[in-house]
């Protein structure tokens, strides 16, 4: 892991260097899949299977585990300027994070802090973390050597995601059991969005157009803004199911967009979320908890299931195939360009 | 106690200086219990250490105990405090090379937290011991990157809220015969190790609550009443719960050696947990030995629990659980208020029979399930819930399970009468009510009148159905079954004490019918019981005794002859004949005095 990811800084590197511009980034990446539970899982018991996996996106299905196992890892945050060296994983045990990329690892959170769905971490700040809990959303300000619950304003503070807005980053959004909730203050305050249907799963932001945002919720289909969660709309043209955990843009062509939740396969915007077809050939197991799109090549589709691994897709999500982690519950998964 | 009336003896004490004489049989038990665990062979840390503490199988008990130190299958919360109580108990006889091996497991091998209350405490009761036992060592030196003494801190503190919690509020995973161990097993362990004089305080006080808090609702060996989680093979059949084995040790009932029948014997894993007790030098209080086994007058034991934290669905995180129980020498029987209280493994009411025989219970549930019951209390995705949680539990789902939550059944207990009041929605799953009647009852029979009348030894049991039901015949049981979405159970308890002959107790019941005298969405039932209380209780709505509406409100934190407490003070009472003891858990003192008669 950790020589890879000094091969790829080389290389990023060299290109940057000669073509002065960050978005010709290598053809290669990595892939990062967060693992809660097996098929095997007992209460109670190590399940060694679970935690932080990471992989090359060109390379076969040998993941490489790295980090701590047996923790019930849901969400995770990979700073990308960084080039993988800042990691962070929301688990059961709390935020764990790491400054060496996976070498050492340490639980930033107290007691206080548990059962931690989502994190984020602020790409121009690194030592700002926000993360998400069923307890409400908490804030550092120094790294994770402090946390803070930042909740004033939410109602029920139930909190899947937590998005820190690319062009402000005082403005925050999060997804609640009663809506999707933003701040203009830094999470200090919280006031509702126009979205205030139960059970919001998942916000994203547009990678360009931060005024644009899409919710995915329980029961309630997928929702979209064009004015920062002032007004959402339900977008509903093409999609046959109604629950969806999550989103995810093309970030080189963001009219391109994946979506995914219960017994739904995977969905395809190609109309910036304007309507939707399904695209499941190939993929064996239609509970779809996750979904990236890599950065360095938007044919490169990854998607995490409930139980069954993950999949892949290599000509934008038209066919699919097994990635490996077979019998995994893989909650979250990011493509990283390095 | 407080009543100006009652005039204080003047020895007024504050412990540790109290430590009340052994029980008179409780050091041969002890004595026993280690010997027998020590000629296990059960791959536990209970018994690597019983052996190695009485010499026994030396050389196999270190070979398990290295096995056991990598072993990845056990959880790091189960692992944490079991190792470490092994580990300072058996320190001085462990080679150098087995003793870093132990030490090494806190830094390389990952201590999940878990996500229950019984999680936590074994976990940072491991945590705690650890951190005590390896002071001063970097944060390289620890599975999760902190230091000795932010570990130590953290554990603490953390402790320190349970206390606070568990001695204002109650407990979440509250008077389960199953988890029971998981809880009395590291409080002992923490009282045995920790060096802290407070913190060994607080744990020798939380003991004493634990153990208290199963005295009240103890007969025989069986934790009577509602229970917040309990396994189906042991609300079936209760002295085959873990908690009997401890109730055996300290209470010395049920009076013969559990493990000597298989269907008693400890299965959960491994079971043997009771052996830190026996090794332990905490010593129960004569006070909370005599509440448990002085059944010579019936009475009625109120106390408030909370539901178990609600993440999601809820307006309040711990709603108050109110638990009812009615004690006699024969009998017991109990029950929560209903609803969701605590998910998958909740048992709202039974009657309990003082009997040596095998299932010894009567009850009745609906058996309910749903991602969002679920979903209230775990975070995962709530659709995936159920099969994650039928994963592991394998009858979360099974119309045929024997534990379970519904927010279609209520209860209404006055003394030895209960009401349980079913009013299922259309459209669920499992749109049926089942009661458990054991085979090896004494007498089953179906009255004329409608009753069912049941006896086991000197109890009797009359249940009414209001609406009709049919039987299933199981291998140790039948099943009562109704299909009918309302429905009304009423069941009057008596025994030869207060009755004299069974044939008496049918004659005083065979007249008496409960009546639906509300329909609709909220249906009212009246009934007058055999006493001439007459109870009303409509669903969702009030419960009137003779007219009176039972404020649950009023309910204290513990409220019966022997034991007391204010909910949220903090203060504990026991009370038994004159002798008082009171636990403060704000100032980490406890009490003794005797009252004069």
């Amino acid at each position: 892991m950790d020589g890879l990811n000094r091969s790829s800084l080389w290389l990023t590197a060299l290109v940057a260097v000669s073509l002065g511009s960050v978005d010709l980034y290598a053809q290669e990446s990595t892939v990062y899949a967060s693992v809660v539970s097996t098929k095997l899982f007992v209460v109670g018991a190590a399940n060694p299977q679970t935690g932080l996996f990471s992989l090359r996106s060109s390379g076969d299905t040998t993941w490489q585990h790295t980090g701590p196992h047996n923790i019930r890892a849901f969400g995770m945050a990979v700073h990308t300027p960084s080039r993988g060296r800042l990691v962070c994983i929301a688990s059961g045990n709390g935020v764990h994070k790491t400054t060496d990329a996976g070498t050492t690892w340490k639980i930033t959170t107290g007691w206080e802090i548990t059962e931690v769905l989502w994190v984020s971490i602020d790409p121009r700040t690194p030592e700002v973390m926000f993360c998400a809990t069923p307890y409400g959303v908490y804030r550092t300000i120094n790294g994770g050597t402090t946390w803070e619950e930042k909740t004033k304003g939410v109602q029920q503070r139930f909190t899947s995601s937590v998005v820190i807005d690319h062009s402000n980053s005082s403005t925050i959004y999060c997804s609640t059991e009663d809506g999707v909730y933003r701040s203009n203050d830094g999470a200090e305050t919280w006031f509702r969005t126009g979205l205030n249907v139960g059970g919001v799963r998942v916000v994203v932001q547009h990678p360009k157009n931060a005024d644009v945002l899409l919710a995915g919720t329980d029961d309630h289909g997928i929702y979209i803004t064009r004015n920062g969660g002032k007004y959402w709309e339900k977008t509903e043209a093409g999609l046959d199911h109604s629950t969806f955990y999550s989103i995810a843009f093309d970030p080189q062509n963001p009219q391109t967009l994946y979506a995914g939740g219960y017994v739904t396969g995977v969905y395809k915007s190609t109309d910036g979320g304007v309507s939707w077809r399904r695209t499941n050939s190939g993929l064996t197991n239609l509970n779809i908890h996750s979904i990236a799109v890599d950065p360095t090549n938007g044919d490169r589709v990854f998607a995490g299931t409930q139980w069954g691994g993950v999949f892949r897709s290599d000509d934008g999500g038209s066919t699919w195939r097994s990635a490996g982690l077979s019998g995994s519950q893989v909650w979250a998964i990011t493509v990283q360009p390095f | 106690m407080r009543n100006s009336a009652v005039i204080l003896l003047t020895v007024l004490f504050l412990v540790p200086s109290v430590e009340a004489r052994a029980q008179p049989s409780f050091e041969q038990r002890r004595q026993r219990l280690i010997e027998v665990v020590a000629g296990e062979r059960d791959r536990s840390f209970f018994t690597v250490t019983a052996k190695l503490v009485t010499g026994k199988d030396k050389e196999f008990a270190i070979q398990m105990l290295d096995s056991l130190t990598t072993d990845q299958s056990i959880g790091g919360m189960f692992y944490s405090y079991a190792a470490i109580g092994s580990y300072l108990r058996l320190r001085d006889q462990l080679p150098d090379s087995l003793k870093a091996k132990m030490r090494n497991s806190f830094r390389e091998r990952t201590m999940y937290r878990g996500d229950t209350e019984n999680h936590w405490v074994m976990y940072y009761t491991g945590l705690y011991l650890a951190a005590q036992t390896w002071p001063n060592e970097g944060r390289s030196q620890w599975y999760n990157g902190k230091s000795s003494d932010e570990n130590f801190r953290e554990a603490e503190e953390w402790l320190n809220l349970w206390f606070k919690t568990s001695s204002t509020i109650g407990q979440g995973e509250f008077d389960s015969p199953t988890y029971f161990i998981t809880f009395i097993t590291p409080v002992l362990t923490l009282y045995e190790f920790a060096s802290d004089p407070v913190m060994k305080r607080r744990a020798q006080m939380m003991a004493d609550l634990l153990f208290a808090d199963f005295a009240v609702e103890h007969l025989n060996g069986n934790y009577c009443g509602g229970h917040s989680r309990d396994y189906p093979e042991d609300i079936m059949n209760p002295l085959s719960a873990p908690a009997a084995l401890w109730a055996w040790l300290y209470f010395g009932e049920p009076q013969f050696e559990l493990w000597q029948e298989t269907r008693y014997r400890p299965r959960h894993r491994g079971g043997w947990e009771t052996v830190f007790g026996a090794m332990s030098s905490y010593r129960l209080p004569e006070i909370i030995y005599s509440i448990a086994t002085d059944r010579s007058t019936p009475y009625v034991h109120t106390e408030t629990k909370r539901v178990r934290n609600i993440i999601r669905f809820g307006l309040e995180k711990n709603p108050p659980v109110y638990k009812y129980t009615y004690m006699t020498r024969h009998y017991a029987l109990g029950s929560l208020q209903g609803g969701i209280l605590q998910p998958i493994q909740q048992h709202t009411w039974d009657v309990t029979f003082a009997s040596d025989k095998p299932y010894n219970t009567i009850f009745t549930l609906h058996p309910f399930y749903s991602g969002k019951e679920l979903a209230m209390f775990f975070p995962e995705e709530q659709k995936f819930l159920s099969d994650e949680v039928d994963r592991y539990h394998k009858i979360y789902t099974n119309p045929n399970k024997w534990n379970s939550s519904s927010p279609f059944e209520q209860t209404f207990q006055h003394k030895n009468t209960i009401l349980v009041l079913y009013n299922i929605d259309k459209g669920i799953t499992h749109p049926h009510i089942d009661g458990f009647f054991p085979k090896n009852l004494d007498e089953r029979s179906i009255d004329p009148s409608g009753w069912i009348f049941c006896r086991m030894g000197a109890t009797y049991v009359a249940f009414y159905s209001l609406r009709p039901y049919e039987w299933i015949e199981e291998e140790i049981n039948w099943r009562w079954r109704s299909f009918e979405l309302m429905n009304c159970i009423v069941v009057e308890v008596g025994s030869s004490d207060e009755e004299g002959p069974f044939e008496q107790f049918k004659r005083n019941l065979q007249a008496r019918s409960p009546a639906l005298t509300g329909g609709g969405r909220n249906p009212t039932i009246e009934y007058t019981t055999r006493s001439g209380d007459h109870m009303k209780f409509t669903f969702n709505g009030p419960r009137l005794l003779n007219g009176k509406p039972v404020n649950f409100a009023e309910y204290k934190f513990f409220n019966g002859p022997y034991l007391h407490s204010e909910r949220k003070s903090g203060v504990v009472t026991m009370t038994y004949k004159n002798h008082v003891r009171e636990l403060d858990f704000d100032k980490a003192t406890i009490k003794e005095w005797q009252k004069l008669q």
